[in-house]
């Protein structure tokens, strides 16, 4: 047992034992193909309507030059492909919104990764009633609403009268004049990362203890007596075991944090005062509601979409490149 | 105070309307329906009870229930352009008067030309903005205005006179930061465009003028604009009268530190110091207005705005609708809430008492209003403007330091003419 170990227990001896499945089952199988398409139906028509129809809608509103006076008629106008020609060479969209869509997304999910394992990895180690108290603790940063939660890291960093001006103030880090963090794209958006990976990292913490509790407590006993220490043990055995959790939890937030909105919307200036802050998300909505040109705010909207498709599809394929996927 | 007297009023209004209704129309028409009113808030004092009563009188008269939503005015543009494309706009709502065009001329608003009859009563600034091609779309409301507003215990202990000029306001305000720790002489908000046009109109500037073709010029990129917007902005940078938090305040945000006690003087509504001593009944006879000075004496010109009342189109039931509209602009509800709110009220024939009022609260909004009142833009445009908050984002870059007054207000001219002509 000195190679890594990737073994995880089979879930199904009838296909790691005998490969050729036994042909009257497979008859059978083939001949009432609709079984699964029934009870799949009420799944697919809760996605059709809340999902597939808007998604649908926003694509087809992507190529009009749509505004409020079509709102209401109802008329379509079509243009084309003029919105995402628009989009594409706005010089804004590259300098601005992309690289603060991006840096931001990978930042934060590094961020609520980790801190999620580490918490994770704490929580392993204490006993059912500690065990009870931090899960119940780090839940309420995750039960709370995102608009609660977003204004109470505004009124921390509130510029005038917040803790943290007043504890740098103390320390002597920032002048009486104060700073306004709120203005800088910088520290606008490593407020937005503390919200953001402060309210992402239970979710993370909970599934990934999930993961660590499945893991049978020979494999880890077994490379101790290897002589792994902790950080060894961590990559060759825990990380390789419960990959597909890592992957799910990655994904997730990659796609949350891609698409953040309240939390940038609502900070002082990014509902539209400066433009400097705008991501994806929030440049959608301002081009679509605040200048009425549904059109782009849909373009947007779709470009954000397929970014989201290009890169899970991506991770996908890097997780499970070794695998098999079932 | 000269407005207690309102309860013995209120008695006496439900009473008289009661009476006039009893005799009116046979039974109630409206049973059964609810009719979906928004009324907005955020600077206004706490309406809740006054829009009970209105409900109640309503359902008295019509049998139909009332339910009102308040929206906060910051956000309204955006929510009632989301509304409209979702198809959940309200039956009835107060409207902004320069969204009034915008959502007309898109077909969101009902055309009450008709129904209202004989306009020649309401005040004319209003009456204009809310009609489009003839037709009326926006029935006057109220009409507001904003002033400096300011704490006289402060000016007396400092033994400091209202300010007549821009250079005197400068002097008042730094005097005030000198003398006191942790108040702000003038704040000077990014987010807040009512508190930045005065300036610009002071300094003889303007947004946006229309040329003989109809065509939309910029104006806020003109040497006067940006002189007003400079001493504005100055007023922060320069002086430092202001806080550093303030370049990402809204109008709200600067109601709440005057209310604090983080500054002395701030460019706010005649509705203003009711709801600031609702919240914090201490400020009771310390507070004051004066009209906003003009550069070099005179008045700066302030932003004539209000509120109209309009029906949206898809209103189940328009005669309704219209029925509830009528019942807040009519004499009684109208006087009840000007008084309340410190409004001026969107009648000639109301607005009387007011303009000849003594009362130190009142007199100086109604200076304003009448001798140094202003519009903008009228065209159906002009919400984009707003709702791309392209006043606000130009101060808050210069507030910041992100840009210079020269290429903040030339990137917002661009964008005022972009948008005011039609985007070609």
């Amino acid at each position: 047992m000195s190679e890594p170990v990737l073994v995880r227990p089979a879930a199904d001896p009838a296909s790691a034992a005998g490969r050729p499945l036994p042909p009257p089952r497979a008859r059978r199988r083939r001949r009432v193909p609709l079984r699964p398409w029934l009870l799949l139906a009420p799944g697919l028509a809760v996605i059709g309507v809340l999902l597939l129809y808007p998604l649908g809608r926003v694509v087809w509103l992507s190529f009009q030059d749509y505004g409020l006076r079509n709102v209401v008629s109802g008329e379509p106008n079509y243009n084309g492909l003029d919105n995402y020609v628009a989009l594409l060479t706005d010089p804004f969209l590259w300098r601005v919104v992309l690289p603060n869509t991006i840096v931001f997304a990978v930042v934060a999910v590094g961020g609520t990764v980790v801190l999620g394992t580490l918490v994770a990895l704490l929580l392993r180690s204490l006993g059912p009633w500690w065990r009870t108290v931090v899960i119940g603790c780090v839940l309420v940063a995750w039960a709370m609403p995102a608009v609660t939660g977003t204004y109470v890291w505004i009124w921390i960093f509130d510029v005038d009268r917040g803790l943290v001006r007043q504890l740098l103030q103390a320390v002597g880090l920032v002048g009486p004049e104060g700073f306004n963090w709120f203005t800088e794209r910088l520290s606008f958006y490593a407020i937005v990362t503390l919200n953001i990976v402060h309210h992402g990292f239970p979710f993370v913490a909970v599934t990934v203890l999930a993961g660590l509790l499945t893991i049978p407590r020979e494999l880890t006993e077994a490379a101790m007596l290897d002589g792994a220490n902790a950080w060894q043990r961590f990559w060759r055995v825990t990380v390789p075991t419960i990959r597909p959790v890592f992957a799910v939890v990655t994904i997730l937030s990659t796609i949350w944090d891609f698409k953040v909105f309240a939390q940038v919307y609502l900070m002082p200036g990014g509902g539209g005062t400066n433009p400097e802050v705008f991501n994806l998300g929030v440049w959608s909505y301002v081009r679509s509601f605040a200048q009425q040109s549904y059109g782009l705010g849909s373009a947007v909207a779709v470009l954000l979409t397929l970014m989201l498709l290009v890169i899970t599809i991506g991770y996908l394929r890097a997780v499970f490149r070794d695998e098999e996927l079932r | 105070m000269g407005r207690k007297h309102v309860l013995p009023a209120v008695a006496l209004g439900v009473a008289v309307t009661l009476a006039a209704t009893a005799c009116g129309t046979g039974g109630p028409s409206g049973a059964g329906q609810t009719l979906d009113v928004w009324i907005m808030e955020g600077t206004h004092p706490d309406a809740t009870a006054f829009f009970d009563e209105v409900a109640a009188e309503f359902e008295a008269t019509t049998g139909a229930q009332v339910n009102v939503e308040f929206v906060p005015w910051a956000d309204a543009h955006d929510n009632f352009v989301t509304a409209i494309a979702g198809g959940t706009a309200p039956d009835v709502a107060e409207v902004g008067t320069t969204w009034t065009p915008e959502f007309a001329d898109a077909g969101a608003l009902a055309d009450v030309t008709e129904r209202a009859g004989d306009t020649s009563d309401y005040v004319p600034g209003l009456l204009e903005a809310g009609t489009l091609d003839d037709r009326l779309y926006g029935v006057p409301w109220f009409a507001g205005v904003r002033a400096v507003v300011y704490r006289t215990d402060v000016f007396e202990e400092l033994e400091l006179e209202e300010p007549t000029t821009w250079e005197e306001l400068r002097e008042v305000a730094t005097t005030i930061q000198e003398e006191r720790e942790d108040m702000a002489g003038f704040p000077v908000p990014g987010g807040a465009m009512f508190s930045a046009l005065p300036f610009v109109w002071g300094a003889g500037g303007d947004v946006a003028v229309q040329a003989e073709d109809g065509t939309w010029q910029a104006e806020i990129d003109s040497p006067e604009s940006r002189e007003g917007i400079r001493f504005f902005t100055d007023l922060a940078l320069e002086d430092g009268l202001s806080t550093t938090g303030a370049t990402t305040w809204l109008e709200t945000d600067m109601q709440d530190a005057f209310i604090r006690g983080d500054s002395a003087m701030m460019i706010a509504g005649s509705w203003a110091p009711a709801a600031i001593m609702e919240t914090d009944p201490e400020l009771e006879g310390r507070v004051g207005a004066f009209p906003i000075p003009g550069r070099d004496g005179g008045y700066s010109p302030s932003f004539l705005g209000g509120s109209h009342l309009s029906v949206f189109n898809g209103s189940e039931d328009e005669e309704l609708a219209w029925q509830y509209v009528q019942l807040l602009t009519g004499d009684e509800f109208a006087r009840r809430w000007t008084e309340e709110t410190s409004y001026f009220p969107g009648r000639q024939s109301q607005l009387a008492p007011f303009t000849e009022s003594e009362d130190p609260l009142v007199s100086p909004f109604a200076i304003q209003m009448s001798e140094a009142g202003h519009g903008v833009p009228v065209t159906s445009a002009w919400g984009q403007v707003e709702g791309q908050r392209v006043v606000q984002t130009m101060v808050q870059a210069i507030l910041s330091g992100d840009a210079s007054v020269e290429e903040a207000t030339a990137t917002a001219a661009e964008s005022i003419e972009e948008t005011l002509n039609g985007g070609a």
